[in-house]
């Protein structure tokens, strides 16, 4: 990703701000949001169908058929993007032009233990954390491998028959089961883990606006601060 | 009459006192009386006990007006002292008025509807049934009380059980056949086993509603249930008493039960138990020629999913259990989800509890 160091419209007295996720990333966020609150809504009352609210709501069988085919084209907008992303990715990263730090690094091991020390009053200070800090990473990969579970049982139980020709049958009412269980424990996951940290612990609102504050960049994102500061210093020292 | 010869006639008085005393008690404790109505049947056999005796009916019907003694003597009425009479209530002279029916059938349409005098309630059931409507829609042969319990020679319906059966293939002869193929109507036929369905079981005696439609398809599988789910009678056979359980658990039974809360006026195909083990031919699963024998399963399958390949058979659980040894997949998955997540959804959520106690005792700690 490319690294806008400065707004170019700020002025001396307006506080600097850092570049973190791109116009790109942000519509990626902003499609996997919709998609997923789509799919949770159309989903879970079919989940809970021996339920009477869940039947109150599908109350005619033809709401039930409406509601599977949003469900269904929810689900393939989310899979093309799941497929741009990861495409994007491996072409990026192949081509060495998008850092790895979205990768997880024994750095995030040493990290979480730190950090579980300093919940525990045992350090006084928080670790230091780079670009994507080890909280953000498990939000990342908690949610990529749920999806990832998701489509795939998803498309599975959608095309039993199909998916039959070539799989064993079991895994028809396996992925029936998990894609029913893992969906409450995304949901679970998104509301307990990501809405705290980007809502209650402090308002990180730069998934849709691109950029952090300086202050916000000191406190949690301290490493990759003082790489950008220094590394802009250094080219200052440069010129 | 003067009171000058009053004395005269004291015998007479006495006799007339001593007759109405005598009735009188007979009126008091009939029971004591013998039935007179024993009397009417004799009366009424001293013709009709008479094997050659018949009319010729206006449609040229030959009517035999011939009582079997014997009949009579078995049957469930006569020995009660229920007489000729009860039904044959239009009938009190002799000579007899004139019979007004112009076939065999139109007097049993008729005569059947005396049985209401005593047996209202079953009467008033049946009017409900599937025959009544198919008889109001004109149907001539639809069964009236008599054609099932006999007139004459009236029995009691379940002795033994069997008999139930033959009653209905009296005109379901197709179906009955099936029936006794299958291993409810051989256990019937064969050992006269007490548990196995008879016909009315599962259909209903005398409200037998239409089987074929929405309503009776999405309960179906409770009709089942009243003895496939009674542990006690399935641990008897050897069955498992979960089968309905798991099935109310399965695609199939959630999408039937739906329809069964909500829209039970819309046909559904979501399989009932039925569609795989057979209407009236269900047999054992192990019995080769069984719908959902291990050897037939995919061609069953294919009924309502045609496209169906050889690996499908082993996405259906077969009412069992998620066990390691019959659906692998399904138990790791079911493994996943029971151990590895609640314990990384517990770490998560006792990782944020204790941020929030941090962060709560650090803003507490700076306003000090």
């Amino acid at each position: 990703m490319s690294v806008n160091k400065t707004n170019p419209r700020a002025s001396a007295q307006q506080e600097k701000t850092f570049a973190r996720f791109n116009l790109g990333q942000r519509w990626e966020h902003a499609v996997l949001i919709l998609s997923t609150l789509a799919l949770l809504l159309t989903g879970l009352p079919q989940k809970y169908r021996d339920m009477s609210w869940s039947q109150d709501l599908l109350s005619t069988p033809e709401r039930l058929d409406l509601v599977r085919q949003i469900h269904h084209i929810a689900a393939i907008i989310l899979a093309m993007e799941a497929i741009y992303h990861i495409g994007r990715a491996i072409y990026l990263l192949a081509r060495r032009k998008m850092s790895a730090a979205m990768f997880p690094t024994m750095q995030d091991v040493y990290d979480a233990w730190h950090m579980l020390q300093y919940l525990l009053f045992l350090r006084k200070e928080k670790p230091a954390f780079g670009k994507y800090n080890f909280e953000q990473k498990v939000t990342y990969w908690f949610l990529f491998f749920g999806f990832a579970l998701m489509g795939i049982s998803g498309f599975i139980i959608w095309f039993p028959v199909q998916f039959t020709k070539f799989l064993p049958g079991g895994v028809v009412p396996a992925s029936k089961m998990a894609h029913s269980t893992e969906s409450v424990v995304a949901a679970i996951f998104i509301v307990v883990w990501h809405l705290y940290h980007v809502h209650l612990e402090r308002l990180n609102l730069s998934i849709f606006t691109g950029r952090l504050s300086e202050k916000e960049m000191r406190e949690f994102h301290s490493k990759e601060y003082d790489r950008l500061t220094s590394s802009q210093s250094s080219s200052d020292k440069k010129n | 009459m003067t009171m000058r010869n009053l004395h005269r006639q004291a015998p007479w008085f006495a006799l007339a006192g001593v007759i109405i005393l005598l009735v009188s008690a007979l009126a008091v404790f009939p029971v004591n009386a013998k039935p007179p109505t024993q009397e009417t049947e004799k009366y009424c056999l001293s013709c009709h006990g008479d094997s050659n005796l018949s009319m010729t009916l206006p449609s040229g019907e030959k009517l035999s007006l011939y009582v079997s003694q014997d009949q009579l003597d078995h049957s469930v009425h006569s020995n009660k002292g229920i007489e000729c009479e009860a039904c044959h209530n239009d009938i009190s002279t002799y000579p007899h008025p004139r019979l007004k029916y112009e076939t065999k059938r139109e007097l049993s349409l008729n005569y059947y509807q005396t049985c209401e005098k005593c047996h209202s309630a079953n009467y008033e059931k049946t009017q409900d049934s599937m025959h009544a409507q198919s008889a109001a829609e004109g149907n001539q042969d639809a069964p009236v009380c008599t054609d099932c319990h006999g007139h004459h020679d009236t029995l009691t319906p379940d002795e033994p059980r069997s008999q139930i059966s033959v009653t209905c293939s009296k005109c379901h002869t197709d179906i009955v056949d099936a029936y006794k193929q299958s291993v409810h109507g051989a256990a019937l036929l064969e050992d006269e086993n007490p548990d196995v369905p008879v016909c009315t079981d599962c259909h209903g005696v005398h409200n037998i509603q239409d089987s074929r439609t929405e309503e009776f398809r999405v309960q179906s599988p409770e009709l089942c249930a009243k003895c496939h789910a009674d542990k006690e009678l399935m641990d008897k056979y050897d069955l498992s008493s979960d089968v309905y359980s798991i099935y109310k658990r399965s695609w199939h039974g959630v999408d039937i039960s739906v329809y069964k809360a909500r829209w039970g006026a819309v046909w559904h195909d979501s399989a009932v138990c039925t569609d795989c083990h057979g209407v009236h031919d269900m047999l054992k699963t192990d019995d080769p020629k069984s719908r959902v024998n291990p050897a037939n399963l995919l061609e069953t399958c294919r009924q309502c999913h045609p496209d169906a390949g050889p690996n499908w058979v082993d996405a259906w659980t077969g009412h069992n259990e998620v066990s390691l040894e019959r659906t692998p997949f399904l138990f790791y998955v079911d493994k996943f989800y029971t151990s590895f997540t609640p314990f990384i959804l517990w770490a998560c959520i006792l990782y944020v509890a204790l941020q929030i106690i941090r962060s709560i005792v650090d803003r507490v700690r700076s306003t000090l």
